[in-house]
Protein backbone atom coordinates (compact mmCIF):
# COMPACT_ATOMS: atom_id res chain seq x y z
CA UNK A 1 0.00 0.00 0.00
CA UNK A 2 1.71 3.22 -0.64
CA UNK A 3 1.08 6.50 1.29
CA UNK A 4 -1.44 8.30 -0.72
CA UNK A 5 -3.84 5.08 -0.89
CA UNK A 6 -3.78 4.75 3.22
CA UNK A 7 -3.91 8.56 3.20
CA UNK A 8 -6.73 8.72 1.43
CA UNK A 9 -8.33 5.86 3.44
CA UNK A 10 -7.69 7.65 6.43
CA UNK A 11 -9.26 10.63 5.53
CA UNK A 12 -12.21 9.53 3.68
CA UNK A 13 -12.72 7.68 6.79
CA UNK A 14 -13.18 10.77 8.54
CA UNK A 15 -15.29 12.77 6.37
CA UNK A 16 -12.54 15.49 5.24
CA UNK A 17 -11.08 13.68 2.50
CA UNK A 18 -11.68 16.80 -0.10
CA UNK A 19 -10.51 19.15 1.94
CA UNK A 20 -7.07 18.09 3.56
CA UNK A 21 -6.49 16.03 -0.01
CA UNK A 22 -6.87 19.12 -1.68
CA UNK A 23 -4.33 20.85 0.78
CA UNK A 24 -1.98 18.55 0.58
CA UNK A 25 -0.06 19.08 -3.03
CA UNK A 26 3.11 19.61 -0.49
CA UNK A 27 3.39 15.87 0.32
CA UNK A 28 5.24 15.74 -3.54
CA UNK A 29 6.55 18.62 -3.12
CA UNK A 30 8.90 18.28 0.15
CA UNK A 31 12.28 18.75 -0.74
CA UNK A 32 14.36 15.48 -0.76
CA UNK A 33 11.28 13.77 1.12
CA UNK A 34 12.55 10.69 2.76
CA UNK A 35 11.19 7.13 1.49
CA UNK A 36 8.10 6.79 2.77
CA UNK A 37 6.70 3.31 3.95
CA UNK A 38 3.79 4.24 6.09
CA UNK A 39 3.29 -0.07 7.05
CA UNK A 40 6.41 0.64 9.42
CA UNK A 41 7.42 3.19 11.62
CA UNK A 42 9.72 5.72 9.94
CA UNK A 43 13.78 5.11 10.30
CA UNK A 44 16.06 7.62 11.28
CA UNK A 45 17.55 8.41 7.91
CA UNK A 46 16.81 12.28 8.98
CA UNK A 47 18.34 14.84 10.52
CA UNK A 48 16.73 17.37 13.17
CA UNK A 49 15.05 20.69 11.42
CA UNK A 50 15.64 23.90 13.14
CA UNK A 51 12.86 26.16 12.77
CA UNK A 52 14.33 29.26 13.28
CA UNK A 53 13.58 32.49 12.00
CA UNK A 54 10.69 30.93 9.85
CA UNK A 55 7.39 33.07 9.79
CA UNK A 56 4.30 32.31 12.27
CA UNK A 57 3.04 28.59 12.00
CA UNK A 58 2.06 25.55 13.70
CA UNK A 59 3.89 22.76 13.30
CA UNK A 60 3.93 18.89 14.49
CA UNK A 61 6.36 16.39 14.96
CA UNK A 62 5.36 12.71 15.82
CA UNK A 63 7.88 10.87 17.85
CA UNK A 64 7.31 7.26 18.26
CA UNK A 65 9.03 6.00 21.84
CA UNK A 66 7.51 2.69 21.51
CA UNK A 67 9.67 1.95 18.12
CA UNK A 68 12.37 5.23 18.67
CA UNK A 69 11.55 6.51 15.54
CA UNK A 70 9.53 9.27 14.18
CA UNK A 71 5.67 8.38 14.33
CA UNK A 72 5.80 8.42 10.56
CA UNK A 73 1.40 7.89 9.09
CA UNK A 74 0.16 8.88 12.07
CA UNK A 75 -3.38 10.63 11.58
CA UNK A 76 -4.15 13.95 13.31
CA UNK A 77 -7.47 15.75 13.06
CA UNK A 78 -6.83 19.34 14.25
CA UNK A 79 -9.42 21.67 15.71
CA UNK A 80 -10.54 24.93 17.39
CA UNK A 81 -12.63 25.43 19.66
CA UNK A 82 -15.63 27.89 19.24
CA UNK A 83 -17.93 27.92 22.27
CA UNK A 84 -18.27 24.47 23.55
CA UNK A 85 -17.47 22.47 20.64
CA UNK A 86 -14.21 22.11 18.61
CA UNK A 87 -14.74 22.80 14.74
CA UNK A 88 -12.51 20.59 12.54
CA UNK A 89 -10.13 22.43 10.11
CA UNK A 90 -7.90 19.66 8.56
CA UNK A 91 -6.74 16.32 8.84
CA UNK A 92 -3.08 15.56 8.34
CA UNK A 93 -0.73 12.40 7.88
CA UNK A 94 2.53 12.75 9.26
CA UNK A 95 5.47 11.86 6.50
CA UNK A 96 8.68 9.45 7.15
CA UNK A 97 10.26 11.62 9.35
CA UNK A 98 7.03 12.09 11.86
CA UNK A 99 6.38 15.47 10.63
CA UNK A 100 3.66 16.98 8.18
CA UNK A 101 4.87 17.86 4.61
CA UNK A 102 3.08 21.32 5.35
CA UNK A 103 2.61 23.15 8.93
CA UNK A 104 -0.06 22.58 10.25
CA UNK A 105 -1.40 26.27 10.01
CA UNK A 106 0.78 28.89 8.92
CA UNK A 107 0.89 32.54 8.03
CA UNK A 108 -2.36 33.76 8.03
CA UNK A 109 -4.06 30.24 9.13
CA UNK A 110 -2.56 31.86 12.25
CA UNK A 111 -5.22 32.18 14.88
CA UNK A 112 -5.33 32.84 18.98
CA UNK A 113 -7.24 30.01 19.75
CA UNK A 114 -7.66 27.04 22.01
CA UNK A 115 -6.49 24.05 19.64
CA UNK A 116 -7.40 20.34 19.53
CA UNK A 117 -5.21 18.05 17.43
CA UNK A 118 -6.90 14.52 17.67
CA UNK A 119 -4.44 11.82 17.10
CA UNK A 120 -5.34 8.21 16.35
CA UNK A 121 -3.26 6.08 18.43
CA UNK A 122 -4.88 2.96 18.04
CA UNK A 123 -4.98 2.86 14.40
CA UNK A 124 -0.95 3.81 14.22
CA UNK A 125 0.02 1.16 16.30
CA UNK A 126 -2.39 -1.49 14.69
CA UNK A 127 -0.68 -0.83 11.79
CA UNK A 128 2.62 -0.71 13.24
CA UNK A 129 2.01 -4.43 14.49
CA UNK A 130 2.38 -3.65 18.06
CA UNK A 131 1.01 -6.30 20.47
CA UNK A 132 -1.88 -4.72 22.51
CA UNK A 133 -4.84 -5.67 23.86
CA UNK A 134 -7.87 -4.36 22.76
CA UNK A 135 -9.43 -1.61 22.91
CA UNK A 136 -5.64 -0.30 23.57
CA UNK A 137 -5.33 1.93 26.56
CA UNK A 138 -5.06 4.54 23.90
CA UNK A 139 -6.83 5.18 20.98
CA UNK A 140 -7.85 8.44 19.72
CA UNK A 141 -5.93 11.10 21.88
CA UNK A 142 -6.58 14.63 22.31
CA UNK A 143 -3.96 17.17 22.50
CA UNK A 144 -5.15 20.55 23.78
CA UNK A 145 -2.83 23.48 23.76
CA UNK A 146 -3.24 27.75 23.43
CA UNK A 147 -1.84 29.96 20.41
CA UNK A 148 -2.03 33.05 22.34
CA UNK A 149 -0.23 35.26 19.81
CA UNK A 150 -0.81 34.29 16.34
CA UNK A 151 2.60 36.44 15.27
CA UNK A 152 4.95 33.68 17.36
CA UNK A 153 5.92 30.58 15.58
CA UNK A 154 4.29 27.23 17.42
CA UNK A 155 6.41 23.90 17.29
CA UNK A 156 4.28 20.90 18.99
CA UNK A 157 6.41 17.65 19.34
CA UNK A 158 4.01 14.42 20.56
CA UNK A 159 6.25 12.12 22.30
CA UNK A 160 4.38 8.51 22.11
CA UNK A 161 3.96 5.08 23.50
CA UNK A 162 0.98 2.89 23.26
CA UNK A 163 1.11 3.45 27.21
CA UNK A 164 1.68 7.15 27.43
CA UNK A 165 1.95 10.97 25.97
CA UNK A 166 3.95 14.17 26.62
CA UNK A 167 3.61 16.66 24.70
CA UNK A 168 4.83 20.44 24.56
CA UNK A 169 5.73 23.26 22.98
CA UNK A 170 9.12 22.92 21.48
CA UNK A 171 11.09 25.17 19.37
CA UNK B 1 -6.46 -3.31 43.60
CA UNK B 2 -8.20 -2.26 40.79
CA UNK B 3 -10.31 0.55 39.28
CA UNK B 4 -9.18 4.19 38.39
CA UNK B 5 -6.70 6.57 40.32
CA UNK B 6 -4.75 9.85 39.16
CA UNK B 7 -2.05 12.10 40.47
CA UNK B 8 -1.55 15.85 39.60
CA UNK B 9 2.05 16.59 39.52
CA UNK B 10 3.75 20.22 38.96
CA UNK B 11 6.69 19.11 37.27
CA UNK B 12 7.89 22.15 37.35
CA UNK B 13 8.77 22.29 40.90
CA UNK B 14 9.13 18.57 41.53
CA UNK B 15 5.97 18.77 43.99
CA UNK B 16 2.31 17.96 44.16
CA UNK B 17 -0.42 19.58 42.66
CA UNK B 18 -2.94 20.68 44.88
CA UNK B 19 -6.30 21.99 44.31
CA UNK B 20 -6.64 21.00 40.73
CA UNK B 21 -10.35 20.22 39.77
CA UNK B 22 -10.81 16.70 37.38
CA UNK B 23 -14.04 15.85 35.68
CA UNK B 24 -14.29 11.95 34.94
CA UNK B 25 -16.17 10.57 32.77
CA UNK B 26 -17.73 7.49 31.12
CA UNK B 27 -18.45 7.36 26.91
CA UNK B 28 -21.85 5.55 27.11
CA UNK B 29 -23.80 5.38 23.88
CA UNK B 30 -21.35 7.26 21.67
CA UNK B 31 -21.26 10.41 24.36
CA UNK B 32 -19.64 11.21 27.31
CA UNK B 33 -21.47 11.41 30.43
CA UNK B 34 -19.85 13.48 33.29
CA UNK B 35 -19.82 11.11 36.23
CA UNK B 36 -18.23 13.36 39.27
CA UNK B 37 -15.55 16.32 39.72
CA UNK B 38 -13.02 15.63 42.25
CA UNK B 39 -10.54 18.13 43.56
CA UNK B 40 -6.58 16.99 44.30
CA UNK B 41 -5.47 17.35 47.87
CA UNK B 42 -2.31 17.94 49.19
CA UNK B 43 -0.63 15.22 47.59
CA UNK B 44 -2.05 15.99 44.53
CA UNK B 45 -4.06 13.04 45.05
CA UNK B 46 -8.29 12.63 45.25
CA UNK B 47 -9.30 11.41 48.64
CA UNK B 48 -10.99 8.09 47.55
CA UNK B 49 -10.38 6.65 44.10
CA UNK B 50 -11.86 8.34 40.79
CA UNK B 51 -13.42 5.12 40.22
CA UNK B 52 -13.55 1.99 42.98
CA UNK B 53 -12.16 -1.33 41.50
CA UNK B 54 -15.79 -2.68 42.49
CA UNK B 55 -17.81 -0.08 39.86
CA UNK B 56 -14.98 -0.85 37.24
CA UNK B 57 -16.65 -1.86 33.41
CA UNK B 58 -14.51 -2.35 30.30
CA UNK B 59 -14.70 0.63 28.51
CA UNK B 60 -13.57 4.02 27.93
CA UNK B 61 -12.73 6.85 30.42
CA UNK B 62 -12.13 10.56 30.31
CA UNK B 63 -10.11 12.68 33.09
CA UNK B 64 -9.80 16.03 32.45
CA UNK B 65 -7.39 18.45 34.65
CA UNK B 66 -8.06 21.90 34.88
CA UNK B 67 -4.37 22.86 35.70
CA UNK B 68 -5.19 26.27 34.09
CA UNK B 69 -6.22 27.57 37.50
CA UNK B 70 -3.36 26.35 39.15
CA UNK B 71 -0.86 26.99 36.94
CA UNK B 72 -2.18 30.95 36.41
CA UNK B 73 -1.86 31.19 40.35
CA UNK B 74 1.90 29.86 40.26
CA UNK B 75 4.36 32.38 41.71
CA UNK B 76 6.26 33.94 38.48
CA UNK B 77 3.93 32.16 35.77
CA UNK B 78 2.03 34.56 33.72
CA UNK B 79 -0.98 33.23 31.26
CA UNK B 80 1.33 34.18 28.14
CA UNK B 81 3.40 31.33 29.33
CA UNK B 82 0.93 28.81 29.66
CA UNK B 83 0.83 26.41 26.27
CA UNK B 84 -0.91 23.86 27.35
CA UNK B 85 -4.59 23.65 27.92
CA UNK B 86 -6.70 22.27 30.24
CA UNK B 87 -4.83 18.49 29.60
CA UNK B 88 -8.03 15.47 28.75
CA UNK B 89 -6.86 11.98 28.74
CA UNK B 90 -9.26 9.55 26.73
CA UNK B 91 -8.39 5.51 27.55
CA UNK B 92 -9.65 2.60 27.65
CA UNK B 93 -9.98 -0.19 30.61
CA UNK B 94 -9.59 -3.61 29.14
CA UNK B 95 -9.52 -5.69 31.91
CA UNK B 96 -11.36 -4.79 35.75
CA UNK B 97 -9.48 -6.97 37.12
CA UNK B 98 -6.06 -4.60 36.90
CA UNK B 99 -5.21 -1.28 38.34
CA UNK B 100 -5.36 1.73 36.09
CA UNK B 101 -3.16 4.82 37.44
CA UNK B 102 -3.25 7.53 34.89
CA UNK B 103 -1.00 10.33 36.37
CA UNK B 104 -0.79 14.19 35.18
CA UNK B 105 2.27 15.84 35.08
CA UNK B 106 2.13 19.15 34.17
CA UNK B 107 4.00 22.58 33.67
CA UNK B 108 3.30 25.38 31.94
CA UNK B 109 5.01 24.37 28.49
CA UNK B 110 4.87 20.69 28.97
CA UNK B 111 2.37 17.73 30.25
CA UNK B 112 2.78 14.29 30.41
CA UNK B 113 0.32 11.22 31.22
CA UNK B 114 1.12 7.39 31.10
CA UNK B 115 -0.78 4.54 32.46
CA UNK B 116 1.35 4.12 35.92
CA UNK B 117 1.16 1.85 38.95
Amino acid sequence: MDRQALTRRSLVGVGLGGAAMAAAPGVLAQANPPPADPARPGTLTTAPVSQAGLGPRLTLHAIDNFHGTPGAGMVCDLSIREGDTYRPIKTVTTAANGRTPEPLLSEDAMRVGHYELLLHFEEYFARTGASLPSPNFLGLVPVRFVIRDASQRYHLPVLFTPWGYSYYRGS
Amino acid sequence: MAGITTHVLDADRGRPAPGVRIDFSVMEDGAWRHVKSVVTNADGRTDAPILPGTEAKIGQYQLEFHIDAYLKGKPGVTETDIFVDNPVVRFSVADVKQHYHVPMLCTPGNCTTYRGS
